[in-house]
């Protein structure tokens, strides 16, 4: 699992190493395309390079404003019945995949025992809360809120959308710490996430 | 295998044979080694840093608990110790120079009784008494550079550069350590009957963890409970159960329930089995239950999370293990109110609206302040 120290030890050994690192890049505000997951970002966000986050998906984007630790806006789109919402292949590490007929109960389940992986098995005790409907477009989803207590480190506080189309998951999660960050962009991040919605993939 | 176990057997034997005491006194605080010193102020550190930690249990009757058993096994050492529930699923305790003891949480969910819970702390507290810490932290200095030496005077008489002498420290140390533990098994295990505790515990909680290794999925691939430092699990509850055996005897047949331990474990299953759950370690989480349904943990509670494991393992027929298992939940009449609403959303995706409605109604009865009563109200009024 890539968890808080990895990612640390990560750009230490990149620096040590004289690497050029991978940069930020801004993220214009508007309409903004993950593949066939559209949605609206607002001012503020960056987008990480894949290279920090070697545990996502392939397709998957984190965004942040103040640092990935702090705060993060991460996409997962269009995740096949029998995947798993990271790409780590150890069997060893039991993370829980996605079926298509999963209810509301079990996304949600789905995600606490997903983020208990990327903190590190043992060293988080993941809870969600407030499972509400959302309509994502013309498309039926759900949100709900999370907290992971963590070993080391601050609270976190998270927000998760998510809804199913054409038995694929699309799932974006905003995940802070806590106190501060997880306020400092609540609003913005939940605008992000609730202007999500399918369109037509873009012609490869 | 059978090589091994010789050996463990051969190295058990030639510590039993020794008399394992004290080192210290109680109350004991560093000479003026400066190592010990150190060794102290980080561990003080650390100590500050668990003190904040979220993942601490506060709940007052589970650390209660632990440190009432922790004090009963120290006797004139109680006052020495500090002790910290830490939530983590997995099966651990472990203590420092200082008195640090931190109790996992996966801990109290593999115990069978009281009994086990102490042979874990009795280990612990050895641990202490014997200095093992800065003995470790000695010996590892020590070996360590002598390898140093050894590697770059090699490196200098014939330009190899090999860390052929760290390595060999490295696995010294290993050996040092195992030893480390076999003498806290020992003295361990006379703490606990000193207390009055059953001394067959120390080798009957190893027994169970071999048994839910056995069951993981992945077993020889997961992390957690054995490592190079440790004797493996086998050896270490074969030498408890004969020295055991030849020093107090043989154990009572018959199998006591422990009103204590069910009752912190019936009061906080909730959270305990939900970190559990959240580790999609299904077969272990399996065995686990298993022992909880022998050792009389309420059935409702047990049932409802063998619901919870079937539903979320996902395997074909596991829907209807997960519905029939809520259901004996229900019919306990100590089912959690979520018992009602996954047996609702299970009968939601077999096409049962009627029963799902119905269960879903129940679930908001019981539990009208439920965080997700949007989502539940959102079905109740899509499927009139």
């Amino acid at each position: 699992m890539m968890n808080n120290r990895n990612l640390i030890l990560l750009a230490m050994l990149a620096g040590i190493a004289g690497c050029t690192l991978p940069a930020y890049s801004l993220v214009s505000a508007g309409p903004y395309a993950i593949e066939d997951l559209q949605v609206q970002a607002g001012g503020g966000w960056n987008l990480s390079p894949a290279a920090f986050t070697p545990s996502a998906r392939a397709n998957a984007q984190t965004w942040t404003q103040d640092g990935p630790l702090l705060d993060r806006l991460v996409f997962i789109p269009g995740v096949p019945d029998g995947d798993a919402l990271l790409n780590v292949n150890e069997q060893s590490a039991a993370l829980p995949v996605f079926r298509k007929d999963m209810l509301p109960n079990e996304i949600e389940e789905l995600m606490e025992s997903t983020i208990v992986k990327v903190f590190g098995e043992g060293n988080a005790a993941v809870s969600t809360s407030n499972l509400r409907p959302q309509m994502f477009g013309d498309t039926r989803g759900v949100m709900f809120d999370m907290e992971a207590k963590v070993t080391d480190s601050p609270e976190y506080r998270g927000t998760v959308g998510a809804f199913v189309a054409n038995e694929k998951l699309y799932l974006m999660y905003y995940l802070a710490a806590e106190p501060y960050y997880y306020g400092k962009h609540e609003s913005a991040a939940k605008a992000v996430i609730e202007s999500a919605r399918l369109v037509a993939a873009a012609p490869e | 295998m059978l090589a091994a176990c010789l050996l463990a057997l051969l190295a058990f034997q030639s510590i039993a044979d020794e008399e394992i005491g004290h080192k210290i006194p109680p109350g004991y605080v560093p000479d003026d080694a400066r190592d010990e010193q150190g060794l102290w102020m980080e561990f003080e550190e650390a100590e500050r840093k668990l003190n904040q930690s979220a993942l601490l249990v506060r709940d007052a009757d589970i650390v209660n608990y632990i440190a009432q058993i922790t004090c009963r096994v120290a006797a004139n050492y109680c006052d020495d110790f500090r002790v910290y529930v830490v939530r983590n699923p997995n099966f651990n305790a472990s203590m420092t120079a200082t008195g640090m003891m931190q109790v996992w949480t996966g801990l109290i969910v593999r115990a069978q009784s009281t009994d086990e819970i102490a042979t874990v702390i009795a280990h612990e507290i050895a641990h202490y008494t014997r200095l093992h810490s800065l003995e470790g932290f000695r010996n590892l200095k020590g070996k360590m550079a002598r390898g140093s030496f050894f590697d770059l005077t090699l490196l200098a008489l014939t330009g190899v550069s090999v860390p052929v002498g760290q390595m060999t420290a490295m696995t010294s140390y290993l050996s040092f350590n195992r030893q480390q533990e076999t003498e806290a098994d020992l003295l361990g295990v006379r703490l606990l009957a000193n207390a009055g505790y059953d001394p067959h515990a120390s080798y009957r909680i190893w027994r169970k963890i071999i048994a839910e290794d056995e069951a993981a999925v992945a077993k020889s691939e997961e992390p957690g409970i054995f490592s190079n430092t440790h004797p493996a699990s086998e050896d270490r509850a074969n030498y408890l159960e004969t020295w055991v055996m030849a020093g107090f005897g043989p154990p009572d047949a018959e199998f006591v329930p422990d009103e204590a331990f069910l009752a912190i474990l019936n009061k906080h299953y909730l959270f305990l089995m939900e970190d559990q759950i959240d580790t999609n370690r299904f077969g272990r989480t399996q065995a686990l239950l298993e022992h909880h349904a022998q050792i009389g943990v309420e059935p409702s509670l047990v049932r409802y999370f063998y619901g919870e494991m079937f539903r979320q393992r996902g395997y074909e027929g596991d829907a209807e293990l997960a519905i029939a298992a809520y259901r004996h939940s229900i019919e306990g009449g100590a089912a959690p109110p979520e018992a009602y609403k996954n047996l609702g959303y299970l009968q939601l995706k077999a096409g049962d609206m009627e029963a799902a409605r119905q269960r879903f109604r129940e679930y908001l009865e019981i539990a009208p302040q439920a965080s997700d009563r949007a989502m539940i109200e959102f079905y109740l009024e899509e499927e009139q």
